[in-house]
């Protein structure tokens, strides 16, 4: 397939709308996974708590779970007829086939990816630095966001970027749970699954944007890395996850 | 140390044989079951008129492209005349035959959250309808009704488009979506879920299935024979005790 006609298959209004529909509900996504998972990954790295395994194992289970098993656990937790399902409806909330159910797909399947590597980034810090801040009269928060953050940042931006990179290609969950429908629940994933037998052309080009971006999302990672362990001493590992989808 | 590593390794060993053996062994010289591919309405009685075919369900549309792309099936059946008869003029199956009919209906959960008593409360009422893509013969069928009944402008309050009609059905007897339109024949098998409303006599498409052996089938003879238990009074039974309609005379 030549170049010119790739571009003209993403120039479809399917096409169009998936790319829309996906960044939008990723950037939510990955934005509440940075925002809950990394106070999540800070408390884990550093409190002995015997909760902290069971935690841990529950932030982790998304990676090992088959995409179907997590659009029935999503369906069965959140779904009109789920366990919080009623609460949610109480309150007004829907999240039956829309932009949400979307969000919550994706937040459940990517932000193992994020919250494994932040842990092992918080890990890695240097322990004597946190507590020299604490002695110069820094409070626990004035550690975190001051010492911690900005020390962890190369690790963190590493995962971040490998849970965004999961999040773009999310299916299984997403069709189960929020269904599949243009400009709305449709993301790339599933435009591709329907264009597979109506254009193939179209479907081929949605693939090829998903190959690029995702090698974009790979790549960055290891700049990010090489870049941090140039710059700065603590050398956080990304942990080596598998990229299931 | 090594004597319980060696008793592994004979135990391994041990699995691995029985597990190939019994491969060779499960069907000597029996002919081998049919790859048969068929519209996802026809799981139920597929099923349970002959288990011993290997089936793949589906929506007929992404059958047919499988089919197209080289996927090695013997028999398939599809819940519209299109689908067959593509790939028939494309040379890829023999000519097909229609072997039954089905009637589209509405169906609404048992708790009917949306208070949908007949099709005309779909524009009426705020409801999360869930159809079939339009690609899928169901969702064809769908718009069709739709036109006809002069409700076309219900569409807008389509919430998610599925590959195939078990998927309408599913989502509506978990109770996420509040109406689908699906066959009556699918309702059946989660009566216990959802309430049926009818469509009109009038405003039924003619739902009519076609059933065609893979030209490339290297089991020619086995595909033909399961047709025709299709066509057979004991396949026609079997379809019509799941509520599917008889042969259309005229037709075929």
């Amino acid at each position: 397939m030549p170049p010119g006609e790739l571009v003209s298959a993403l120039q479809s209004d399917v096409a169009k709308d998936a790319l829309v529909v996906t960044f939008e509900t990723n950037l939510i996504a990955l934005a509440l996974i940075l925002v809950l998972g990394t106070p999540t990954a800070y408390w884990a790295a550093t409190r002995q708590s015997r909760f902290r395994d069971l935690v841990v194992t529950l932030i982790e289970l998304p990676l090992v779970l088959p995409p179907a098993v997590a659009g029935i656990g999503l369906l069965a937790a959140f779904g009109r007829l789920g366990l919080l399902g009623g609460t949610l409806d109480t309150l007004g909330i829907d999240v039956a086939f829309n932009k949400v159910a979307v969000v919550l797909a994706v937040t459940f399947v990517a932000s193992p990816f994020y919250v494994r590597t932040a842990v092992s980034a918080f890990e890695a810090l240097d322990p004597t630095l946190p507590a020299a801040a604490r002695t110069l009269g820094a409070g626990p928060g004035g550690v975190f966001f001051r010492v911690a953050l900005p020390l962890a940042a190369g690790g963190l931006g590493a995962g971040a970027a490998l849970a965004f990179a999961r999040g773009l290609g999310e299916f299984g969950a997403t069709i189960m749970f929020a269904g599949s429908l243009q400009g709305v629940t449709q993301t790339l994933s599933l435009a591709i699954y329907e264009q597979f037998d109506l254009d193939f052309d179209v479907a081929l080009a949605i693939s090829a944007v998903l190959v690029a971006t995702s090698a974009a999302t790979l790549l960055s990672v290891k700049l990010v890395t090489r870049w941090r362990s140039t710059s700065s001493s603590p050398i956080p590992s990304v942990a080596s996850s598998p990229l299931s989808s | 140390m090594r004597g319980r590593l060696l008793a592994i390794a004979g135990l391994v060993a041990v699995v691995a044989s029985a597990w190939l053996t019994s491969g060779a062994t499960a069907r000597p010289s029996a002919t081998p079951p049919l790859t048969i591919y068929a519209a996802a309405s026809l799981t139920e009685v597929f099923k349970a008129l002959d288990g011993a075919q290997h089936f793949s369900f589906a929506g007929s549309n992404a059958l047919e492209t499988q089919i197209r792309n080289g996927a090695p099936v013997d028999v398939f059946a599809s819940a519209a005349p299109l689908n067959t008869q593509r790939l028939f003029k494309a040379g890829i199956v023999d000519k097909p035959v229609t072997f039954t009919a089905n009637r589209l209906a509405l169906i609404v959960p048992k708790s009917n959250p949306a208070g949908i008593r007949s099709i005309y409360d779909l524009r009426s009422k705020p409801v999360k309808l869930v159809v079939a893509a339009p690609a899928v013969p169901a969702g064809g069928y769908t718009l069709s009704v739709l036109r006809k009944m002069g409700l076309s402008s219900v569409l807008s309050k389509v919430v998610s488009r599925e590959s195939d009609v078990k998927a309408v059905t599913g989502k509506v007897a978990l109770g996420q979506a509040d109406a689908g339109f699906v066959y009556v024949t699918d309702a059946r098998p989660v009566s216990d879920q959802v309430s049926v409303i009818r469509i009109p006599a009038w405003a039924q498409p003619r739902v009519r299935y076609e059933i065609a052996v893979v030209t490339k089938s290297p089991n020619k003879t086995a595909a033909q024979a399961w047709v025709r238990m299709i066509l057979s009074a004991k396949g026609q039974t079997a379809l019509k005790h799941a509520g599917f309609l008889p042969l259309p005379k005229a037709s075929s």
